[in-house]
C-alpha cells in the first residue's frame, strides 16, 4: 500500500473565489502537502537540499476540480497525499485531494505534480542540472512507490487538440514582470504564479471580449474544471515576460491556452517558458 | 564591456543589472567582476576556480563553452550571466 499523509488545514477567505477553491491556493496546498509527505516518509525539503544537494523543479501538473466548496461550506480542508517516483529516479509525482465536507462518493479536487530533481552545483544560487534522485534517497521510497514509467505530460497533445478542432473566441496578451513576492527562496518563480499570471490573462481577454463574445462569460460564471501546466524553463526576479492567450470553444467546453514567454529587447522568447490550459464547463 | 547580469543573480551584484568591466577577455571580466562584488564569487566559480557547469555565459548573444572563455572581448561587447535553473 501507498504511504499517505492525511490532514486538515483551516480555512481562510483566501483560498476561495465566489465559486470554488482558487487554482493557485489548490498549487500551494498541494506543494506543502507534497513537502509534508516527502519529510514524513523520506526525508524532509530542507535535508534534502542542505545534506543531498537534491532540489526539485515541477515540470507537469494537472488540476481536476472535484465538487464544489465553498468558504462557508466547512471550517477545514481535508488533504491526502500520495508520492511516488518515476522513471528511474529521474522524475518525483506526487497526487493530491483537496476536499471539503464530501458527501458519500463525493470527487475531491484532484492535483497531480511532477516534479523533476536536480544536482545542485553548491553554490548560493542553489543553480543545478537535472539528475536522478540517489540511490540513499531512492532506498527511502518503497517498492510500491517506485515505477520505472516516467510520467508523459498529456499537454501537448490537449494544445494540438485544441488548437485543431476548437473554434478561436478571441485572443490576448498580457505582460507581466516577475517581483520578488512572486518567487521562492532562489529568487525563481514560485510555480503556483503560472497559475495566478495564466488566471490573470484569461480574466483581462474576458474583461476585453466579453461584452461581444457571450460563451467567454462562462470563465466569471464558473469554476476552472481543469488545469494542465508544463514548465520549461523558470522566470527568475525581474524578468519580462507575457501570457499570450487564446480562448476557445472546443468539444462543448471553453478552453483557454496560456503560452508564457520571456519578452525583452529582441521581442518575444520563441518557445514559452511554460503553457497552461485551462477548462470550463457547465455544470 | 558591459556584463549584464539578471534573475537570480541579482542579489550578489547588489542589483547592479549592467556593469562596466575593464579586462581583455570574457574570463578576465569574470574574475574582475568576483572581486568586485564578493558574494557572486562563490556563485560564479566552484571551490578548484572553475566556472560552474550551471551558469550560462554568452558574448553577443553566442553561448560560450567553458573552453571559450578566453575569449578576448572589447569596450563594445556584451556578456550576460544566465542562471538556467535554481532547485527549491
Amino acid at each position: 500500500m501507498h504511504r499517505f499523509c492525511a490532514y486538515e488545514v483551516p480555512v481562510d477567505t483566501g483560498f476561495f473565489t465566489p465559486h470554488h477553491l482558487q487554482p493557485a491556493a489548490i498549487c500551494r496546498l498541494a506543494f506543502n502537502g507534497a513537502g509534508r509527505w516527502l519529510s514524513r516518509h523520506v526525508i524532509s525539503h530542507r535535508r534534502l537540499v542542505v545534506e543531498h544537494r537534491t532540489g526539485f523543479v515541477y515540470w507537469s501538473v494537472q488540476v481536476v476540480t472535484g465538487d464544489r466548496v465553498g468558504f462557508f461550506d466547512a471550517d477545514r480542508l481535508g488533504v491526502t497525499v500520495t508520492g511516488r517516483v518515476r522513471g528511474g529516479g529521474t522524475q518525483v509525482e506526487c497526487d493530491v485531494d483537496v476536499s471539503g465536507p464530501l458527501r458519500p462518493a463525493g470527487r475531491p479536487t484532484r492535483l497531480r505534480a511532477v516534479c523533476v530533481p536536480l544536482l545542485l552545483d553548491g553554490g548560493p544560487a542553489l543553480s543545478g542540472a537535472p539528475a536522478r534522485l540517489g540511490p540513499e534517497v531512492l532506498s527511502a521510497f518503497l517498492a510500491e512507490e517506485i515505477e520505472e514509467r516516467p510520467h508523459r505530460s498529456p499537454l501537448p497533445a490537449l494544445r494540438a487538440a485544441i488548437a485543431a478542432r476548437g473554434a478561436v473566441l478571441a485572443r490576448g496578451r498580457a505582460p507581466f514582470v516577475i517581483h520578488r513576492h512572486q518567487c521562492e527562496v532562489a529568487d525563481q518563480w514560485f510555480w503556483p504564479e503560472a497559475v495566478s499570471l495564466a488566471g490573470g490573462a484569461r480574466e483581462e481577454l474576458v474583461r476585453a471580449h466579453a461584452e461581444r463574445v457571450a460563451p467567454l462569460r462562462l470563465a466569471m460564471q464558473a469554476p476552472v474544471g481543469r488545469l494542465d501546466l508544463l514548465f520549461n524553463r523558470p522566470f527568475f526576479l525581474f524578468d519580462e515576460g507575457a501570457v499570450l492567450s487564446t480562448a476557445y470553444e472546443w468539444e462543448g467546453r471553453l478552453a483557454f491556452v496560456h503560452e508564457l514567454v520571456g519578452t525583452g529587447a529582441a521581442g518575444d522568447e520563441p518557445r514559452p517558458r511554460a503553457l497552461a490550459v485551462e477548462q470550463f464547463t457547465c455544470d | 564591456m558591459i556584463v549584464r547580469v539578471s534573475g537570480a543573480l541579482l542579489r550578489f551584484t547588489d542589483y547592479q543589472r549592467a556593469i562596466n568591466v575593464d579586462a581583455p577577455t570574457v574570463e578576465a571580466a569574470l574574475a574582475s567582476l568576483a572581486s568586485e562584488y564578493q558574494p557572486l564569487r562563490k556563485v560564479l566559480f566552484d571551490r578548484n576556480g572553475r566556472v560552474r557547469a550551471t551558469q550560462r555565459i554568452f558574448l553577443n548573444g553566442e553561448p560560450l563553452e567553458p573552453d571559450q572563455l578566453a575569449s578576448s572581448a572589447g569596450d563594445a561587447d556584451c556578456v550576460e550571466l544566465l542562471l538556467a535553473i535554481s532547485g527549491g
